[in-house]
C-alpha cells in the first residue's frame, strides 16, 4: 500500500471527450436489450410466419381459395365444440377415391385410408397449455375464421397471421365491433360490410343484436 | 404429547389429542404461516443449496427464447359418426370388488378413461362412488403393472413369453388333465358377481369334472352368509333400506363404507338426517374401532370386539323382558338370551338402546358387521323379525351362489391339498393369496411347491413371484364382463381402452381353460347375455344394457322361515370374556386405503387420508388414550411390540381415541413387497399374524418397543383457526355447529345465531354486481360421513399431483378438498364430526388483496379465480387465507409421469408447474363445459346442470352447487335454510361456500 504516487495510472486526457458517450452507452444499452427481448421474444415476432412444413402438402389456396369448399366440410365440429376438427383421412377420401386418385402427393393420405394410422398434421396455431379456447363460442358469435387465421384461402402452405397473445385476445375482446360480422358468414373470407358502413358500426350491429359482451375474465379462458 | 388433563371435557370439539391438551407444538402449528416445516428446506448443506441455486439459474435460462415443441394432431382415418373429437363422453360399466358391483360411467376424452363417477341408474351406486372405486382408474394407468407374460424357472423376474407360447406349453397339460378329470388341477379366484365367469366355472365344472374352483377374499363376509344358513337353514342376503329405518342399532358395523351396499345405505340414511319435516333417524353404534357409521351416529358405545354380541344378548334380554315375543321358529332362543343376563359386561346405555328399538317396532333396523360370529349375526335376524323389522327396512333374497363353500373353509382345503401333494396344476385368478391368505395355512410356501402354477394378475406381485407363469389380467376398464350388484341388479362391463399391456380378462382364461382355445371376452360376455335377454329384439336390448350399464331388477325379496336348533350357538355367544391386563384384542380391519392390499401402488388412496386417523401412506396399531398411557405411548409414531402365538410384529402406534379399551386395531394391506413404486415399503404388514381361526381377531400381548416411526397424519395440518379473535375455547364451535333435534326445533335458527356477524353494509375494496351467475355452494354438516369421496373426485378431475410420505408430513398435501375431524367430548368416548373444508370463493376475498401480481382475482361471476400463469410464488395468497385452502407447488410434481401414467390427466384442467399456488376452482371447466353449449343454444342453465366434481361423487349428497341468483335453485334453497351459517364470516370475507349445521338426534333429546 506505499506505491509511489507516480507510478498511478492515469487516462489521457481524451478520455474525457468519450466521457457522454459512454455514459449514454451505459444507460442506453439495457433499453436497447429490454427492447430487443420485448421485440424478439413477443408473440408477433417469433409466431406469425410459423409456416410448418406438413407431411401432405395440402393447399388451402387450392381447396378453400380455388374450389370454395367450405371450411366446415373439413373443420366439421366448429360450431359445436372447442376443437376445429383435423378432418379424418375418410374426408380427403371422399374426393379423392376418384379425383387425383394416383396423385403421388397423397400417398401418405391412401395409405392411412388403408392401415387406420393417422396422417400426423403438424399444428400450426398452437396456444400456450394453460389457455381454453373455445371455437364454438366465437364462431356462432359472428367472429369470422379469418380474424385470427388470416386468408387461409390464399395460403399455399398454412402459415400463423396473428400473434394469439393474451394481449391480441383481450384486444377484441375489448372492442369487438370491428371483428364482428352476421354469424352465418363467418367462413366468408373476403366479407365485407355494406359499402357505406364500417365494419365497426356495422359490428356494433352485430353486437346489439345478438347481445355480446365478451368476458375479460381470467376464467374465461384459463382453467 | 403432554399428560392429558382428566378434567379437559372442557374442550367440546378438538382435532387431536395434542390440539386437547393445548400441546405447544400445535399452538405453535396454527399461529404459522403454513403448516410445520411447509415452507423450509430440511437442513440443505451448503453444497446442496448451491446446487440447487444452479440448477435454478441454468434451467430460468433455458426457458426462454423458444418456440415450444412441435405438435402433431393425429385425426382419425375413419371418425366414428357423432364423435367429436376432444369432448368428454360418458360410457356405464360396472366395477366388481369382492364379488359386489356397483354401477359406474366413465368420462374418456379421446379414448383415454380420465375420470369416474357413479352410475345414476345404478341402485348400487346412486350416482355416486367411494374413493376406492375412483382409484381403480389410476390403478389401470399404474407403470408399475405387469407388462406382459413371464415364465419362471425357480427365482427371478422370469423369461418374457407370448401367449402363443404360453398355449403352446399349457395344451398338453389341460389335455392331460381332461383325460383324467382335472383331479389335479385346482383354480384359485377372488369372489366374482360376474354372470359370465360364473358360466365358464360352469364349463371348467363340466370339463374338468373333479377339478375344485376354490374362491377366497381376505376381507369376506361369509359370516352374515353362514348367520342366515344358521337361522334360516339357508344362505340368504340381508338387505337393508335404511330410507325405512328410524332407529338403525350398528354393531361392530360400517353400514357406509364397509358394506357391499354402503352407498345406497349412506344415501338412504343421509336423506333422513336434515330435521326439516321433524323426522330424523337415530343411528347406535356399538363397535370397538371407530368407523364412519360410528362416526356419524347419535350415540356411539366403544366396546371391545369379543363383547358386541354379549351388548346384543344384553339388549334382546331386556326387549324380552319388556314383553317382546320371539317370532315363530324362535322361541327356543329365549333361554339363550336370558344367559347373558348374568354376564359381567354391562352399560346403562344398552337398556335405551332397547328401549328405542322397541319403540320403533317395524321401523328400524340391527347391523351386525363381517367380523362377529354367524350366531350374533342369527339372533340380530331373529330380534329383526320380532321387532317386524324384516319386510320394512330389512328383507332377505336369495344368495346367488348357495352351493359355494364358505372362503375360509375352501382355502383350507386347498392348503390341505396343496401339501398333501393333490395338485398338479394350479391356477390363479386374481387376488394375492399368497400375500392376504390366512397365515398359518402357508400358502405362499404351498404354492411354491406345485410346479404347474399360473397366475393371472393385474401386478407381478408377492403371489406372481412364486408362480411359474404370469399372465398380464386387463383391467376391468379394458375387457368386457359383467357383474352384479350386492342387490343383484347385472350390469355389463364395457372396455374403456384397448388392453394396454395386452392382458386379457379372467372371463377369458377361464373360457381358455375350459375350451383350449381362445374366445374374444365380448362373444363370451354376449353369450351370457344372450339367455338373460329376449331372443326377440336381442340386439336391441343388449345395445340397451350395454348403454344404460344395468339390466333393471333386482333380486326377488322373499320371506323366510326359522329353522329350528340353533339356540346353543346363540348361548355361547354369551361365554365371551372381556380381555384386560396385558392382553389386549388385536382386531384385524380393511383399510380405507388400499382395501385388502391391492390398491398398495394406488396414489390417489395411500395419501388419501384415512377419515379417522387422517394417517398417509402408512398403517398403525390403533390404541385407546388410556391403553396407549399404559403402554408407555406417548406420541403418534412409538414403537409397540404385538405379541401372539404365532408370531410378533413391531408397528407404529396411533392413539386414536373412541378406540374401546383393551382393543388395537390394525389395518390390513399394508406392508407389500411387490407392490410397485408407491406400495412397496408403506406401513406394516399384519397379515402374518392373522391365521384362520383368528380370522378378524386375534389376542396378543403390547408392548412399548424403543423408538418411532415418522407418520404423516395430516390431522393437524391446514388448521382453521381464528386464534386472537376469540378465546381458542369456543373456536371449533364455531366452524362445526351442532345441535340437537330438539334444540333445531326450539330454534331452526341457532346455528346462525352462534356468531355475531356485524350486518352493516358489506365493505369490499372490489364492488362487484353479480349480475349473471352468481354460483355458491353449500354443504351440509348433517349429512356428511367423512368418507372423503369428494377428495379423490376432486384429485382426479383437477391433475392433483400425489406428493408423497416425506412431503405429506411436512404438511404439503395437496388435495383441494380436505375433510376435516374433530373429536367432540371425552378422549375415551368421544364423537366425530366432518367438515369437507375447500376454497370458499370469498367475494370479499382476503387472497386477492395481497397478490403482488394480480394472479389470483375475481370474475364476473363471483368465481376467486386463480391464473397459475401469473402466478410467481410468493405466497401471500396462502398466508392471508384463514380458510388454509391453498396449496402450493413446492416442485414439480409432475417429473416422474410415464407416457401412460400421464394419460390419466384431464385435459381439461391445466397442470400445474413447480412455484405455483392452486386451489379449488369451483370445477371452472365444468361450468363452462355447460355454460358455452348452453350460449350456443341460446338457451338458459338449468339448476342441476352444472355439478362440480366433489358435489357429484358425494353418495350422501351432502354438496350442492348452482347458481345464487336463480331463485329456484338447490343452492339457494340451502343458503335461506335456517341452519345454514358461513363459517369465519364474521370476518367479512362473504364467503360463497356456506355450511348446514349439523344435527344430532340423541335419545336424550326425545319429548
Amino acid at each position: 500500500m506505499n506505491q509511489d504516487r507516480q507510478s498511478t495510472y492515469s487516462f489521457p486526457s481524451w478520455v474525457d471527450d468519450l466521457k457522454p458517450l459512454l455514459a449514454a452507452v451505459g444507460l442506453g444499452l439495457p433499453v436497447v436489450l429490454v427492447l430487443l427481448f420485448w421485440y424478439g421474444a413477443s408473440p408477433a415476432t417469433t409466431a406469425v410466419g410459423y409456416a410448418p412444413p406438413q407431411p401432405v402438402p395440402y393447399s388451402h389456396a387450392l381447396h378453400a381459395g380455388q374450389l370454395g369448399i367450405d371450411c366446415r366440410y373439413c373443420h366439421d365440429t366448429v360450431e359445436v365444440a372447442a376443437h376445429a376438427a383435423i378432418p379424418a383421412t375418410q374426408t380427403c377420401m371422399n374426393c379423392h377415391t376418384n379425383i387425383r386418385a394416383g396423385s403421388a402427393k397423397l400417398a401418405l393420405v391412401r395409405e392411412s385410408n388403408v392401415t387406420g394410422m393417422p396422417v400426423p398434421w403438424v399444428r400450426v396455431h398452437d396456444l400456450a397449455d394453460y389457455v381454453y379456447f373455445n371455437h364454438s363460442a366465437h364462431v356462432r358469435r359472428g367472429v369470422g375464421c379469418v380474424e385470427c387465421h388470416g386468408r387461409v384461402d390464399k395460403m399455399e402452405v398454412v402459415h400463423q397471421t396473428q400473434p394469439l397473445s393474451m394481449g391480441w385476445c383481450l384486444d377484441c375482446h375489448r372492442n369487438p365491433d370491428a371483428h364482428l360480422r352476421p354469424p352465418e358468414l363467418v367462413t366468408q373470407m373476403d366479407w365485407q360490410p355494406p359499402a357505406q358502413m364500417t365494419r365497426a358500426a356495422y359490428g356494433r350491429q352485430i353486437r346489439e343484436k345478438y347481445n355480446l359482451n365478451p368476458s375479460e375474465d381470467c376464467s374465461t379462458c384459463h382453467r | 404429547m403432554p399428560p392429558l388433563d382428566p378434567k379437559s371435557g372442557g374442550r367440546a370439539l378438538w382435532r387431536s389429542l395434542d390440539d386437547l391438551a393445548g400441546d405447544k407444538a400445535f399452538q405453535d402449528a396454527v399461529g404459522r404461516e403454513f403448516p410445520l416445516y411447509a415452507d423450509e428446506m430440511l437442513a440443505p448443506s451448503r453444497r446442496e443449496f448451491l446446487m440447487l441455486m444452479g440448477a435454478s439459474v441454468a434451467l430460468a435460462g433455458m426457458t426462454a427464447c423458444r418456440r415450444w415443441p412441435v405438435e402433431n394432431i393425429v385425426p382419425f382415418s375413419h371418425r366414428p359418426e357423432g364423435y367429436v373429437p376432444g369432448e368428454r363422453l360418458q360410457f356405464a360399466t360396472s366395477y366388481d370388488r369382492n364379488g359386489a358391483a356397483i354401477g359406474l360411467l366413465v368420462s374418456s376424452f379421446d379414448g383415454r378413461p380420465i375420470k369416474i363417477e357413479g352410475n345414476p341408474l345404478h341402485p348400487m351406486s346412486l350416482g355416486a362412488t367411494d374413493p376406492i372405486a375412483q382409484g381403480t382408474l389410476l390403478q389401470m394407468y399404474d407403470p408399475d403393472r405387469s407388462t406382459g407374460l413371464f415364465e419362471r424357472a425357480g427365482q427371478g423376474e422370469g423369461t418374457p413369453r407370448t401367449w402363443d407360447e404360453f398355449a403352446v406349453w399349457a395344451e398338453p397339460i389341460l389335455a392331460r388333465h381332461k383325460a383324467s378329470g382335472g383331479a389335479g388341477l385346482r383354480i384359485l379366484a377372488e369372489p366374482s358377481s360376474s354372470p359370465t365367469l360364473l358360466a365358464q366355472k360352469k364349463r371348467l365344472e363340466s370339463v374338468y369334472p373333479q377339478a375344485v374352483w376354490v374362491e377366497w377374499d381376505p376381507l369376506t363376509r361369509d359370516a352374515e352368509r353362514e348367520g342366515a344358513r344358521l337361522a334360516f337353514g339357508r344362505p340368504l342376503r340381508r338387505h337393508l333400506d335404511l330410507g325405512k329405518a328410524d332407529v338403525v342399532l350398528a354393531l361392530d358395523a360400517d353400514l357406509f363404507m364397509d358394506d357391499p351396499a354402503g352407498l345406497s345405505h349412506t344415501r338412504a340414511w343421509a336423506r333422513r338426517r336434515k330435521g326439516e319435516d321433524g323426522v330424523m333417524n337415530r343411528v347406535w353404534a356399538v363397535e370397538a374401532g371407530y368407523s364412519l357409521t360410528g362416526a356419524s351416529a347419535d350415540h356411539r358405545i366403544p366396546v371391545q370386539s369379543a363383547l358386541v354380541p354379549v351388548a346384543l344378548g344384553r339388549i334382546a334380554a331386556r326387549m324380552l323382558r319388556s314383553g317382546l315375543t320371539l317370532s315363530a321358529g324362535c322361541e327356543g332362543l329365549r333361554e339363550a338370551i336370558e344367559r347373558f343376563e348374568s354376564h359381567a359386561f354391562d352399560d346403562p346405555r344398552l337398556d335405551t338402546i332397547a328401549a328405542d328399538l322397541l319403540a320403533a317396532r317395524g321401523r328400524g333396523a340391527i347391523a351386525v358387521g363381517p367380523r362377529q360370529p354367524a350366531a350374533a349375526h342369527a339372533l340380530a335376524m331373529a330380534l329383526d323379525a320380532a321387532l317386524g323389522n324384516s319386510g320394512n327396512a330389512v328383507t332377505y333374497a336369495d344368495d346367488p351362489e348357495p352351493a359355494r363353500p364358505g372362503h375360509l373353509e375352501a382355502i383350507a382345503k386347498l392348503a390341505s391339498d396343496l401339501s398333501a401333494g393333490l395338485v398338479e396344476t394350479l391356477v390363479i385368478l386374481g387376488g394375492n393369496p399368497a400375500f392376504d391368505a390366512p397365515a398359518d395355512l402357508d400358502l405362499a410356501k404351498r404354492i411354491g411347491s406345485v410346479s404347474q402354477t399360473i397366475r393371472v394378475g393385474l401386478y407381478d406381485d408377492e403371489t406372481s413371484s412364486l408362480c411359474r407363469w404370469q399372465l398380464p389380467e386387463a383391467h376391468y376398464l379394458e375387457a368386457w364382463g359383467d357383474a352384479r350388484g350386492w342387490d343383484g341388479t347385472a350390469g355389463v362391463v364395457q372396455p374403456l381402452i384397448e388392453p394396454l399391456y395386452g392382458g386379457r380378462s379372467a372371463i377369458e382364461i377361464a373360457a381358455y381353460l375350459a375350451a383350449g382355445a381362445w374366445t374374444p371376452g365380448y362373444e363370451l360376455v354376449r353369450t351370457t347375455w344372450s339367455t338373460r335377454l329376449p331372443a326377440a329384439g336381442f340386439e336391441k336390448a343388449w345395445r340397451r344394457v350395454v348403454h344404460d350399464g344395468i339390466e333393471a331388477g333386482a333380486a326377488p325379496a322373499l320371506t323366510p322361515v326359522f329353522a329350528a336348533g340353533w339356540g346353543g350357538e346363540v348361548a355361547r355367544l354369551a361365554e365371551a370374556r372381556q380381555l384386560g391386563g396385558d392382553a389386549m384384542e388385536l382386531l384385524f380391519a380393511k383399510s380405507s386405503a388400499v382395501h385388502d392390499g391391492r390398491f398398495a401402488n394406488c396414489g390417489w388412496l395411500v395419501e388419501l387420508p384415512d377419515p379417522m386417523t387422517k394417517l398417509t401412506w402408512d398403517n398403525a396399531a390403533l390404541l385407546s388414550p388410556s391403553d396407549a398411557e399404559a403402554l408407555g405411548v406417548k406420541a403418534i409414531g412409538d414403537l409397540v411390540t404385538m405379541s401372539l402365538p404365532g408370531g410378533s410384529l413391531v408397528l407404529p402406534a396411533f392413539i386414536l381415541p373412541g378406540q374401546a379399551k383393551g382393543s388395537v386395531t390394525v389395518n390390513l394391506g399394508w406392508g407389500r413387497s411387490r407392490a410397485g413404486r408407491v406400495g412397496n415399503g408403506a406401513g406394516v404388514d399384519a397379515y402374518p399374524l392373522r391365521t384362520a381361526a383368528s380370522l378378524w381377531r386375534a389376542e396378543a400381548k403390547l408392548a412399548r418397543t424403543p423408538g418411532s416411526a415418522m407418520l404423516a397424519t395430516t390431522q393437524d395440518h391446514w388448521v382453521v383457526d381464528t386464534l386472537g379473535r376469540k378465546e381458542e375455547q369456543v373456536r371449533a364451535e364455531e366452524l362445526i355447529r351442532t345441535g340437537t333435534l330438539a334444540e333445531y326445533r326450539a330454534k331452526p335458527e341457532f346455528a346462525r345465531e352462534m356468531v355475531e356477524v356485524p350486518h352493516a353494509a358489506p365493505i369490499s375494496t372490489y364492488p362487484i354486481e353479480y349480475n349473471g351467475h352468481k354460483w355458491g355452494m353449500a354443504i351440509d354438516l348433517s349429512s356428511c360421513i367423512g368418507c372423503a369421496a369428494c377428495s379423490i373426485a376432486c384429485q382426479a378431475e383437477n391433475n392433483i399431483p400425489v406428493v408423497g410420505r416425506k412431503e405429506t408430513w411436512r404438511g404439503r398435501d395437496m388435495q383441494w378438498i380436505r375433510v376435516d375431524r374433530y373429536f367432540e367430548g371425552d378422549p375415551e368416548s368421544p364423537g366425530l364430526a366432518f367438515q369437507p373444508m375447500t376454497c370458499h370463493q370469498c367475494e370479499n376475498a382476503p387472497c386477492e388483496q395481497v397478490c403482488p401480481v394480480a394472479a389470483t382475482v375475481h370474475d364476473h361471476e363471483g368465481l376467486n379465480v386463480m391464473v397459475y400463469n401469473r402466478c410467481v410464488g410468493t405466497r401471500y395468497c396462502s398466508n392471508n387465507c384463514p380458510y388454509k385452502v391453498r396449496r402450493f407447488n413446492y416442485f414439480n410434481n409432475h417429473k416422474h409421469e410415464t407416457a401412460v401414467s400421464m394419460m390419466v390427466y384431464n385435459p381439461e384442467v391445466t397442470v400445474r408447474m413447480r412455484g405455483v399456488m392452486e386451489k379449488c376452482s369451483y370445477c371452472v371447466q365444468r361450468i363452462n363445459a355447460v355454460k358455452i353449449p348452453a350460449k350456443n343454444a341460446g338457451r338458459p342453465i338449468s339448476d342441476g346442470e352444472v355439478v362440480p366434481a366433489c358435489a357429484q361423487v358425494c353418495p350422501a349428497e351432502a354438496i350442492a352447487f348452482g347458481d345464487l341468483n336463480d331463485p329456484h335453485s338447490r343452492v339457494r334453497a340451502l343458503h335461506d335454510d335456517a341452519r345454514c351459517y358461513g363459517v369465519l364470516e364474521e370476518i367479512n370475507t362473504r364467503p360463497r361456500t356456506r355450511y348446514l349445521a349439523r344435527l344430532r338426534n340423541p335419545a336424550e333429546g326425545k319429548a
